[in-house]
């Protein structure tokens, strides 16, 4: 992989919300490849580029926890908004929160730990200035310094990830011990069931995207864009 | 595998599965029709038993009700197939005519003679005409089915109705998308069923799957797009979800809050004994619905430690095994824990649970379920006083083998210092968070009179505390030194144990007039467990943190256990 990169994300709690259980919010065992791919855009992404996800190690153990907060019920309409704008003043577009208060469980994982592997593509919105090698530059120096467009988050932007470029042809970061056991797959490939692949965004609908995921030896592969794995 | 794929798959396997589009419900009248739509007669299909309870048949499932007025294909309550109700009923009148309008639009095709017969009893039925001998008071709000006079099928079961119900089943879905849990493309459920049967959910059923404020939804899409989940699969795993929260169905348990239900991917056999090993375990049933599983000797063996390959080689290997945890939010489902693995690691789980609990003495009568321990945790000993999340976390930690949540610790701990009962429930629940959470290897199983733990010892003191005041002022004291001062001996210990002391002094005074060789023993225990003391090591922090607060409370368990004992060993010497 002449362009991949590797980065090393961990932090206290994530959550990878299944779409069936997202109202009781319930997490994938694993991070899905959307939620990586939205890690990678927050420290580098340009309209001319396109991160595809290679592949997922699992370094700890998956936990759950169950936890319990107070939400709203809606969401503030956007033409409200919009309204307000063009009236110049606010009136109508607060959300009182103790009006419309939602009591809401999450089912999130406990101290995740991965190392995503992935590359770009170049889209066709690059131009002249754009090369392959300039945004892998790219990546990497912002990558190495810790910067980044917006906090990177695990599946949710409460729970903040950390990260750290894994430099190309350092070796891969120690797993939890306690981690290779059946449930990450070691001795027996483990099936995860069919997974969030991605939301095409571009099709009318924005239908989602599948793919039959599965951990063996603590690595989920994930299938390329377009493969006959991607179910939509 | 995820949980609704899991529970597609429990479908398959389920011995009498209604088929797509049908459900079982509860039906309590026939209405007989003649061709040209008069009634003949209204047969009462209840059963004889006391309450009369209604018969269970096969019909095109039932629609999703929330606020809309929408009737059933085929059946319905009175209130819809003939304007009559008890009650008062505001509506009764549109919904009668909903179902009528309905029927006559979806029959207006039909050339089938019993479909024709119920188009012409809708065009002329009148509710006034609802009147006895012919029709019992009882069926009001009833569930009725209709028949055609002569025959012996239901309406419903004519082979006319069912193509025409699979018609009308795929009105409601929206465009064919892939599924997420069969990932073929079909129509997708706009609304899926109810869920029936979870403890404090409403009784009309709630949903697992539902969008129903705008908070939920993603990207624009509306209600079942939100997570497209063919109709077949939302069918599929509702069925079974239901069967198995049925009462009795052999596939639930309670557990605080959490309705639980579990079933195994096996050969039948297996899977049935595995299933009743699993209730067994944490719900402890009477002897003779263990004689009758077969499984006695094989559940005490577990509990005695024995590995499952040893007791039940054929459970050891390839039973994949599903607990789901269940507890209603508002009106909606909430998935407390879903846990799935095979069966040899759920009994390792199991056996090292029953491990870590183990106190001496143990709690009166053996295995004690696990909603015992958490009617410990609850404000004056009530079910509904569980407090909520704990239960399904403790399930969870349990099943997976898992440190147990933290909160489990606060709120025993808290308990304790409101009633200072410190029961060998609530012994057994501060010891296996020891040993699970904080690796301690000071938590002993019973009375250790040479562990120097500061909560240990201190416990142990207090116990003898108690007992100097019961030894000399009897057991008739309104207001003993443990309920004036566990809460604060137990988290800080310097303030009282000077006041303690001092008290004990008083005590011992009186003792040694009464029975002087009480007071020696007393005293003689008292001083064993005080010279462990280092002074050198502030035997009397200022505070104790919850671990030690946990010791504490286990030191004081088996000290004050100790002195029954012990007065268990002499009251046979008295009498001889």
């Amino acid at each position: 992989m002449a362009y991949g990169i590797r980065l090393h994300v961990w932090g206290q709690h994530a959550l990878f919300t299944r779409p069936e259980l997202k109202v009781e919010r319930v997490s994938y065992d694993v991070m899905t490849p959307s939620a990586a791919r939205g890690v990678l855009e927050a420290v580098h992404w340009k309209p001319a580029i396109r991160w595809e996800i290679d592949r997922i190690h699992v370094l700890e153990p998956i936990r759950f926890q169950s936890i319990r907060r107070n939400e709203v019920g809606h969401k503030a309409p956007a033409g409200t908004i919009k309204r307000a704008m063009n009236r110049g003043d606010l009136e109508g577009v607060q959300l009182l929160v103790d009006e419309d208060r939602q009591q809401r469980a999450s089912t999130v994982l406990v101290a995740p730990r991965y190392v995503i592997e992935a590359h770009f593509t170049l889209t066709a919105r690059a131009d002249v200035s754009d090369s392959e090698g300039k945004h892998l530059d790219i990546f990497n120096r912002r990558a190495a310094r810790g910067q980044c467009f917006h906090q990177p988050c695990l599946g949710t932007r409460e729970f903040a990830a950390h990260f750290e470029l894994i430099e190309p042809g350092a070796a891969l970061p120690a797993r939890n011990p306690a981690a290779e056991t059946a449930d990450l797959g070691f001795g027996t490939p483990r099936d995860l069931g069919y997974m969030l692949w991605d939301i095409d965004h571009a099709a009318p609908g924005r239908p989602s995207l599948l793919f039959r995921a599965g951990l063996r030896d603590g690595v989920m592969e994930v299938p390329a864009p377009g493969s006959p794995e991607v179910k939509r | 595998m995820s949980l609704l794929a899991a529970l597609t798959r429990a479908y398959d396997r389920l011995p009498d599965a209604p088929p797509y589009g049908f459900s079982t419900e509860k039906i309590g009248f026939c209405v007989v029709l003649e061709t040209d739509g008069r009634v003949a007669e209204v047969i009462d299909l209840r059963g004889d038993d006391k309450k009369r309870s209604p018969r269970m048949l096969l019909v095109p499932q039932a629609v999703k009700r929330t606020a809309g007025i929408a009737p059933n294909f085929l059946w319905d309550k009175s209130a819809y197939v003939l304007g009559v109700t008890a009650g008062e009923g505001k509506r009764t009148a549109e919904e009668h005519a909903k179902f009528r309008e309905k029927h006559l639009d979806w029959l207006a095709d039909t050339t089938d003679p019993g479909l024709l017969a119920l188009c012409r009893f809708l065009e002329s039925w009148d509710p006034a005409s609802f009147a006895a001998p012919q029709w019992q008071d009882e069926a009001r709000d009833q569930n009725l089915v209709f028949r055609l006079s002569g025959e012996f099928t239901f309406l419903h079961d004519r082979p006319a109705a069912r193509t025409l119900w699979r018609e009308i089943g795929a009105e409601g879905a929206s465009d064919p998308q892939i599924c997420l849990v069969t990932c073929t493309p079909g129509p997708v459920a706009r609304l899926h069923p109810s869920i029936k049967g979870v403890w404090g959910a409403q009784s009309s059923g709630a949903s697992l799957i539902s969008f129903n404020l705008d908070a939920f939804t993603s990207y624009g899409h509306d209600q079942g797009d939100n997570a497209p989940v063919s109709e077949a699969a939302a069918f599929a795993y509702t069925t079974a979800l239901n069967r198995f929260l049925e009462k009795d169905s052999g596939h639930r348990i309670q557990i605080g809050d959490a309705s639980t239900v579990f079933w195994a991917d096996a050969p039948d056999d297996a899977a049935e004994e595995a299933e009743n090993l699993f209730s067994a375990f944490f719900d402890p049933a009477g002897d003779e619905k263990l004689a009758a599983a077969k499984i006695k000797d094989k559940l005490d063996a577990i509990r005695s430690g024995t590995r499952l390959t040893e007791v039940a080689p054929n459970l050891a290997q390839g039973v994949r095994f599903h607990v789901l945890g269940l507890a209603p939010n508002a009106a909606r489902l909430s998935v407390r824990f879903y846990w799935t693995s095979d069966f040899g690691t759920l009994t390792a789980h199991y056996q090292r649970y029953l491990q870590d609990t183990e106190v001496q003495p143990p709690p009166r009568d053996g295995w004690p379920p696990l909603w015992r321990y958490l009617i410990e945790l609850a404000v004056q000993g009530k079910r509904e006083n569980v407090p909520p999340l704990i239960a399904g976390e403790w399930m969870r930690a349990i099943l997976t083998g898992a440190p147990y949540p933290l909160t489990l610790l606060s709120t025993t701990l808290m308990r304790l210092r409101a009633d200072g009962e410190v029961s060998p429930l609530r012994a057994a629940i501060l010891k296996s968070i020891l040993i699970r959470n904080f690796k301690s290897k000071e938590a002993p199983v019973a009375l250790d009179p040479a562990n120097t733990n500061k909560g240990y010892m201190l416990g142990r003191l207090f116990a003898v505390y108690e007992e100097v005041q019961r030894a000399a002022l009897g057991g008739n004291v309104n207001a003993t030194i443990k309920d004036k001062f566990y809460g604060a001996a137990s988290a800080t210990p310097q303030k009282v144990y000077r006041t303690l002391d001092a008290g004990a002094q008083n005590h011992f005074s009186k003792l040694r007039k009464q029975s002087p060789g009480r007071a020696v023993n007393l005293e003689k225990l008292l001083t064993a467990i005080t010279d462990l003391m280092e002074p050198g090591n502030d035997p009397y922090p200022a505070s104790l943190t919850a671990a030690e607060q946990a010791l504490f409370g286990l030191g004081y368990y088996h000290q004050r256990s100790d002195f029954f004992r012990k007065h268990d060993d002499k009251t046979p010497e008295v009498t001889e």
